[in-house]
C-alpha cells in the first residue's frame, strides 16, 4: 500500500491557501477575489475531506515524516475528518452569509488558518506542538467572532472570548509546565512512562498540573464552570463562526484532552475520572437548565451545546476503565458536530434573512422557509437522541460506556438531562410547525444554504438508519489509539 | 428465492408506510383527489402484506430474519413474526384501513391534508414496527415514532380555534384551567408519554448492560442475564422500568392524563390513536416482555411482584377511568375515559396469566380483548366523529333523539356500545368473560378477590356509562341546540356513505365475532400455546373452550346492575340524572370529584408543570446569572448599557461616515472600559474560582 503523511499534506494545503488568498485582493481585485476566494476555499477543504477519507477507509499506509511531533494515526484522521466536514459545512454557508462583508477573503483565510490548528492539533502528539496548534487554532477565530466590524455584540463577544481565551491559554501552558516539569519532556509518549516511575508524593503536584489541563481546554470543551462566555460569543459572532465554535473548535479541544488526559489518566484513575463525572454531570444539567428558559434561540443553541460537552465528557470519564467509552466520544463527536452545525447553519439562514434571533419569530416557519424549518428540526430532534437519527445511536454508546465503565449514576444523569432537553428543542419544532406566522412574508431561501442544510440533514438521517460504517470507523479509530497507549 | 420473498413480507409491511409517507408530499402537487386515494391505497397495501403473513399464525409458526446492523456492537436489525406479532399487525393494518377510508370522508376539504395523511401513514407504518421488531431498540425506534405521530396529528388543528378545545373552557379545578388547546393538548401527550419512554429507555438499557443483547429471541433463550439481574437486585426494577413504557403509551395510572385530552385531535385521529396504534402499543409491549419475564424469571422465581404491579395498575386505572366516564360530558370523552379503561382490563389480564399456573389462559384473555376492544372502538370513535359532524357539537347533553335521523350510526353505535357494555353474543362479552375468568385462575386466592371485585365493580360502571352514552345521544327529545338546527334549515342528517361504511362495517365484525367468540377463542388457544411453547419453551395447558360459572354470573350481573340504573335513567327516563345530582350536597361532590378527574390532573399541572419552571427559572436566575456573576445587578446594568449605546449608534451612522468612524472608536472606547470593570471581569473571576473548586475537589479525592 501506498504511503501517505495526512498531517504533512494537510498543513501544506491550508497554510498555504490561506496565505494565498488574502494577496490575491491585490491581483484579482477584492470584488472578484471575494467570489474566488469562497470557491477556492471550498475546493481546498474539499480536497482535504478526501485525503482524511482515503486514510479513514484504510485504502494507504499512515505515515509520519515527524512521528515525535504529529503522529498519523486514525485519532488524528478521524477528528480531522470531523472539523474539516465542518468547515466545509460552513465555507458553503458563508458564501451567502458573508456575502455583503467587504473582507470576505481575510474571512476565509482565518476559515483555513483555523481549520489548520484544529488539523494540526488533531495528530499532535507533543505537548508544546499541542500549545502552537492550539493558539493557531485560537487566534483567527477571536477575530473571526468579531468580525461584524460594525455590529456592537460581535465586538463584546470577540473581546470577551479574546480575555477569557489568553486567560485559558495561560493556564493551559501552566499545566503543560507541570507536567514537563515531573516528566522531563513534552512528548506524550515519554511523558507517559516518565509518569509511571513517578514518585507517589509528587502526585499531589500532577493533580494540580491535571486541574489546570482540565481548566486550559476547559473554555473551549466549554464544560462548567469555564462555560460562561459561549452565550455572549456564539450570540455575537456571525452565525457561521458559532457554528464553527460550536461543531469543530470543541471537538479539536476534544481530542487535545484525549490524547494529553490518556497520558495522565494512569498515574490519577480514579480521581481524575471522577472529578471529570462531577464536571460531566454539572456541565449538561446547567446547560439543559438553562437553555429552558433562553430567550433568543443562538443562546439556546449556546447552551445546549454546553450541555451536548457535558455528554462528550462521558467519554473522557471512562476512558481508563471502558473501550466503549472512546469510541462513544469519538462517535457523538461526529454525530453532534454535524447536528450543531446544521443547527447553527439553519440559524444563520434565518438571520441572514429576517436579523433576528428571538425564538419567537421562529413561529410558523414551517411554511416561509421549508428547508430550513426541516433541517432545523432535524437536527434538533437529532441533539434529543430521538432515533431514528444519529444522535440517539451516539448517546446509546456513551451511556452504555457510562454504565460500563462504572459510572450508571452519570449514565442515568445524561438520560434524564436528554429528557429534559427535549423540552426546549422539542418546543422550537413546536414554533416551527405548529404555530401562526407573526407576519406573512414568504423568503427566499438561497441555495448556498438549502443545499448544504439538505446535504447535512440527509447525512444525519442516513447515518441515522445506517449508523454501522460511521460507528466502525470511530471504534477502529479508538482501538488503535487505546492499543497503542 | 420463495423464502427471500417470504421473509421480506414483514420488512414490507411497515417499509411500504415509511416510504408511501415520504411519497405524500410529492403526490400533492399531482392533485389532492390523487393523494388522498394514494394515501389509503398505501394502507392497503401494507395491510394485504400483513395478511399474507397469516398463514404463519395459521400453522403457529415464526419467522425470523435479521440484518447487520452496528456490527462491532453485536446489535442488528430484524422483523420477528410470529402468532401473536402477525395477528397484531393484521388487527391493527385492517383497522387503520377502516379509519383511512373514513378520513376521506371526515377531512374532506382540510386545507392541511398533506401533513395529516403523511402522519397518518407514518403513524401506521410506526405501529407496525413496534409489533415486527425482533429486539428492544428497534421496537424503541418505532415506539418514539408513534409518539412524535401522535403529537403531530393531536395538534393537527393547530390554530387553537375555541372550537377545537378539549374540555369546558372557563371551567376550574384547584385553579387549573381543564380546557386544553389542540396544540397543548399535543404538547402534553408527547411530554407525558415521553416520561414513559424515558423509564423505558433505561430498562432495556439496563437489560442490554446485562444480556448483552436486545434481541428478543436470544433472551427467551439464554436465561443468564435473569439471573444476573437478580443477584443485583434488579430484577423487578428492570421489569417494571420497560412496564413504565407501556404506563406512558397506553394511558395507565399514573400517566393517564394526557388521553382525554388528546380528543382535541381530529376524531379520526382519535379513533386511530384509541384501536390502532398508540395506546395498543403499550399493550403489545407488555405481552412481548410478559413471557419473557415469566419463562426466565423461573430460574430465579421472584417475578410474581411485576405481574401483580402489572395487575393492580390495570385494574386500578380500569377503576378509576370507568369512574370518571360516568360524568364525562363530551361524547369523545367518554369513549376516552372507556379506552383508559378497557386498556386497564387488558393489563390486567396480562398481569394475572404470570401469576396463575396457566399462562396461557390470561394471555389469550388479553389479546382476545384487545382485538374485540379494536373494533367496537374504533367503530365508536367514527360514529361519534360522525355525529360531532352532523350536529356541530361535542356535548352528548346537546343531541338527543337521533335514532330516527342517523339510524344506521344508531344500530351501529349500540352494537358497538352492546360490546363494550358486555352483553351475551357480542364480542367484548366473551372477551371480557375470558378476562374474569382468568383473574379467577390465579394461585392466590386473597390476591384474587380483590382484583376480582374491582374488576366487576368497573364492569358495573362500563354498562351505566355505555348505556348513558347512548341514551343521551339518541334516545329522549332533542336537544335545544338541535332544534334551533332545524329551525334555520339545516336538519341532522345521516353521515356520508364513505364515513358511514367503515364504521357500519366494524359494527358487523363485532357481531360476527360476537357469534363466533368461542370458536375465534380456541384458535388464540392454538396459536398462541405454540407460540409460547416454541418461542419461549413454557409448558402450557391447551384448554377447550369453557365457561366459568362465576366469572359468568358476575359479568351478567354487572350488566344487570349498571344496564338498569343507565337505562332508566337515560334511556326509558323514568328518573331524572340533574333533580339526583341537584338533591344531595354529597352526591354533588362525588360528581366534582369525578369530572375534575380525581384531581389528579390539577394535582400535576401544579407540581410538575408549575413546579418545574420555578425550578428552572430560579436555577437560571440565582445560580447561572447570580452566584456565578456574583450577586449585582450587573446583568440589567449592561442590558441598559447596550441598549443605550444602541440608540446612540443608530443615530451616529445615520449621521454619515465621519461622524460614524468617530462614534465607533467612541463606543468601542466605552466598550472597553465596561469591560475593564463590568461583565467580563466576573467571568473571569467565575473562571478563577473553577480552578479553585477544582483544586479543591481533586484534594478531597486524592
Amino acid at each position: 500500500m501506498a504511503k501517505l503523511d495526512i498531517p504533512l499534506i494537510l498543513i501544506g494545503a491550508l497554510a498555504s491557501a490561506a496565505l494565498l488568498i488574502p494577496a490575491l485582493d491585490v491581483g484579482l481585485g477584492k470584488v472578484r477575489n471575494a467570489k474566488f476566494s469562497a470557491y477556492f476555499t471550498m475546493l481546498i477543504l474539499a480536497f482535504a475531506l478526501l485525503i482524511l477519507t482515503i486514510g479513514g477507509l484504510g485504502l494507504v499506509t499512515l505515515d509520519s515524516s515527524v512521528p515525535n511531533l504529529l503522529q498519523n494515526d486514525l485519532l488524528g484522521v478521524f477528528f480531522g475528518f470531523v472539523v474539516i466536514l465542518v468547515a466545509l459545512l460552513v465555507t458553503v454557508a458563508s458564501f451567502d452569509y458573508m456575502k455583503d462583508n467587504p473582507n470576505v477573503s481575510i474571512y476565509y483565510s482565518f476559515l483555513l488558518f483555523t481549520s489548520l490548528g484544529m488539523v494540526v492539533l488533531s495528530f499532535a502528539v507533543d505537548l508544546l506542538m499541542i500549545f502552537v496548534a492550539w493558539e493557531l487554532m485560537s487566534l483567527p477565530t477571536f477575530i473571526l467572532a468579531g468580525f461584524m466590524k460594525k455590529d456592537k455584540l460581535s465586538n463584546e463577544a470577540a473581546v470577551k472570548y479574546f480575555i477569557l481565551g489568553a486567560l485559558s491559554s495561560g493556564i493551559l501552558l501552566y499545566g503543560m509546565s507541570i507536567i514537563f516539569g515531573l516528566s522531563g519532556s513534552t512528548n506524550l509518549n515519554v511523558v507517559l512512562n516518565a509518569l509511571t516511575d513517578l514518585s507517589p508524593n509528587m502526585i499531589p503536584v500532577a493533580g494540580f498540573g491535571a486541574v489546570m489541563l482540565i481548566a486550559g481546554f476547559g473554555l473551549k470543551l466549554s464544560i462548567v464552570p469555564f462555560h460562561m462566555w459561549i452565550p455572549d460569543a456564539y450570540e455575537g459572532a456571525p452565525t457561521t463562526v458559532s457554528a464553527l465554535l460550536s461543531a469543530a473548535t470543541k471537538k479539536a479541544g476534544f481530542v487535545a484532552a484525549i490524547r494529553v488526559f490518556a497520558v495522565i489518566f494512569p498515574l490519577l484513575r480514579f480521581d481524575l475520572s471522577m472529578s471529570l463525572a462531577i464536571i460531566a454531570i454539572a456541565t449538561m444539567t446547567l446547560g439543559n437548565l438553562a437553555a429552558l428558559t433562553q430567550k433568543s434561540m443562538t443562546r439556546m443553541l449556546a447552551y445546549s451545546s454546553i450541555a451536548q460537552g457535558g455528554y462528550l465528557l462521558i467519554g473522557l470519564v471512562v476512558l481508563p476503565t471502558s473501550p466503549l467509552g472512546l469510541s462513544g466520544l469519538l462517535y457523538h463527536s461526529l454525530n453532534h458536530a454535524l447536528l450543531q452545525a446544521t443547527a447553527f447553519i439553519a440559524v444563520a439562514a434565518f438571520r441572514h434573512k429576517t436579523s433576528k434571533t428571538s425564538i419567537s419569530s421562529y413561529n410558523g416557519l414551517a411554511r416561509v422557509m421549508p428547508i430550513t424549518a426541516f433541517s432545523l428540526m432535524i437536527s434538533l430532534l437529532g441533539l434529543v437522541g430521538i432515533p431514528p437519527l444519529n444522535g440517539f445511536w451516539s448517546k446509546l454508546v456513551l451511556f452504555t460506556a457510562a454504565a460500563d465503565g462504572g459510572f450508571a449514576w452519570l449514565a442515568l444523569g445524561g438520560l434524564v438531562n436528554s429528557a429534559i432537553s427535549l423540552g426546549y428543542y422539542g418546543i422550537i419544532v413546536k414554533r416551527m410547525y405548529m404555530d401562526e406566522p407573526t407576519e406573512k412574508v414568504s423568503i427566499k431561501e438561497s441555495f448556498p444554504f438549502t443545499a448544504v442544510l439538505l446535504i447535512a440533514s440527509m447525512i444525519i438521517i442516513l447515518t441515522g438508519i445506517f449508523p454501522g460504517p460511521v460507528y466502525e470507523f470511530a471504534s477502529r479509530a479508538s482501538i488503535q489509539f487505546l492499543s497503542g497507549i | 428465492m420463495v423464502e427471500l420473498v417470504n421473509a421480506s413480507i414483514p420488512w414490507l409491511v411497515f417499509g411500504v408506510p415509511f416510504i408511501g409517507a415520504l411519497l405524500i408530499p410529492f403526490l400533492s402537487r399531482a392533485g389532492d383527489q390523487i393523494r388522498n386515494y394514494i394515501a389509503v391505497a398505501i394502507t392497503f397495501v401494507s395491510a394485504v402484506f400483513a395478511l399474507m403473513m397469516i398463514p404463519l399464525a395459521l400453522a403457529g409458526e415464526t419467522l425470523h430474519n435479521q440484518v447487520a446492523w452496528i456490527p462491532s456492537l453485536g446489535i442488528t436489525a430484524g422483523v420477528l413474526a410470529d402468532p401473536l406479532s402477525v395477528l397484531m399487525a393484521n388487527v391493527v393494518a385492517w383497522i387503520s384501513l377502516a379509519i383511512m377510508i373514513y378520513s376521506l370522508g371526515y377531512m374532506k376539504g382540510d386545507p392541511n391534508l398533506t401533513r395529516y395523511w403523511f402522519f397518518m401513514i407514518f403513524f401506521i407504518g410506526s405501529m407496525q414496527l413496534i409489533v415486527l421488531s425482533d429486539n428492544f431498540l428497534q421496537l424503541f425506534f418505532g415506539w418514539e415514532g408513534v409518539g412524535l405521530a401522535s403529537y403531530a396529528l393531536i395538534g393537527f388543528w393547530n390554530k387553537d380555534k375555541q372550537s377545537d378545545y378539549v374540555g369546558t373552557v372557563g371551567h376550574k379545578a384547584w385553579g387549573i384551567a381543564t380546557a386544553f388547546s389542540p396544540s397543548h393538548a399535543g404538547m402534553k401527550a408527547f411530554v407525558m408519554t415521553r416520561v414513559g419512554d424515558v423509564s423505558f429507555l433505561i430498562g432495556i438499557f439496563v437489560l442490554y448492560f446485562f444480556a448483552g443483547t436486545f434481541d428478543f429471541t436470544l433472551l427467551a433463550q439464554e436465561h443468564g442475564w435473569a439471573v444476573d439481574l437478580a443477584r443485583a437486585g434488579l430484577l423487578i426494577p428492570v421489569a417494571v422500568l420497560i412496564f413504565g413504557g407501556a404506563i406512558g403509551k397506553s394511558a395507565q395510572f399514573p400517566l393517564q392524563e394526557w388521553l382525554p385530552d388528546a380528543m382535541a385531535g381530529p376524531t379520526s385521529v382519535s379513533a386511530l390513536i384509541h384501536a390502532a396504534t398508540m395506546v395498543n402499543a403499550g399493550v403489545f409491549l407488555v405481552a412481548r416482555i410478559g413471557p419473557l419475564f415469566a419463562t426466565a424469571a423461573q430460574a430465579v422465581n421472584l417475578i410474581a411482584p411485576f405481574f401483580e404491579t402489572i395487575a393492580w395498575i390495570g385494574v386500578f386505572t380500569a377503576f378509576l377511568a370507568a369512574s370518571q366516564a360516568m360524568v364525562a360530558k363530551e361524547v369523545k370523552k367518554v369513549l376516552a375515559y372507556s379506552t383508559i379503561s378497557q386498556i386497564g382490563f387488558m393489563m390486567l389480564a396480562l398481569g394475572v396469566a404470570g401469576l396463575s399456573a396457566n399462562f396461557l389462559s390470561g394471555f389469550i384473555a388479553g389479546f382476545f380483548h384487545f382485538t374485540s376492544h379494536a373494533i367496537f372502538k374504533a367503530a365508536l370513535f367514527m360514529g361519534a366523529g360522525a355525529l360531532i359532524h352532523v350536529t356541530h357539537t361535542k356535548y352528548m347533553s346537546e343531541m338527543g333523539g337521533l335514532r330516527k335521523e342517523m339510524r344506521f350510526t344508531f344500530i351501529a353505535m349500540t352494537i358497538a356500545a352492546g360490546a363494550l357494555a358486555g352483553i351475551p353474543l357480542l364480542s367484548g362479552f366473551w372477551s371480557k368473560d375470558a378476562i374474569l375468568a382468568s383473574v379467577l385462575d390465579i394461585n392466590s386466592f386473597g390476591l384474587a378477590m380483590p382484583l376480582f371485585a374491582l374488576a366487576t365493580i368497573t364492569a358495573v360502571m362500563t354498562a351505566f356509562y355505555s348505556a348513558r352514552m347512548i341514551g343521551m345521544i339518541f334516545f329522549g327529545k332533542k336537544s335545544q341546540h338541535l332544534e334551533e338546527m332545524e329551525k334555520e334549515g339545516k336538519p341532522v342528517h345521516e353521515a356520508s356513505r364513505l364515513m358511514l361504511l367503515p364504521y357500519l362495517a366494524l359494527a358487523g365484525v363485532t357481531l360476527l365475532l360476537g357469534f363466533t367468540g368461542p370458536f375465534f377463542e380456541g384458535f388464540l388457544d392454538f396459536s398462541f400455546a405454540s407460540h409460547l411453547e416454541q418461542g419461549f419453551g413454557m409448558v402450557v395447558i391447551e384448554a377447550p373452550f369453557s365457561i366459568n360459572p362465576v366469572a359468568l354470573a358476575a359479568s351478567l350481573g354487572a350488566l344487570a346492575v349498571g344496564g338498569f340504573f343507565g337505562y332508566s335513567f337515560y334511556i326509558g327516563r323514568r328518573f331524572d340524572p340533574g333533580k339526583v345530582l341537584a338533591s344531595s350536597g354529597f352526591v354533588r361532590s362525588i360528581h366534582a370529584f369525578l369530572e375534575n378527574r380525581w384531581y389528579i390532573n390539577s394535582i400535576y399541572y401544579i407540581v410538575f408543570v408549575n413546579g418545574s419552571l420555578r425550578v428552572a427559572t430560579f436555577l437560571h436566575k440565582w445560580v447561572e446569572i447570580a452566584i456565578l456573576n456574583r450577586i449585582n445587578s450587573s446583568v440589567t446594568n449592561s442590558t441598559q448599557y447596550f441598549s443605550s449605546i444602541s440608540g446612540k449608534f443608530d443615530r451616529y451612522v445615520v449621521d454619515g461616515v465621519v461622524t460614524g468612524i468617530a462614534s465607533i472608536s467612541l463606543f468601542l472606547s466605552k466598550l472597553l472600559t465596561k469591560i475593564q470593570t463590568g461583565v467580563t471581569e466576573q467571568y473571569v473571576f467565575g473562571f478563577s474560582t473553577g480552578i479553585i473548586f477544582l483544586v479543591i475537589l481533586m484534594s478531597i479525592l486524592l
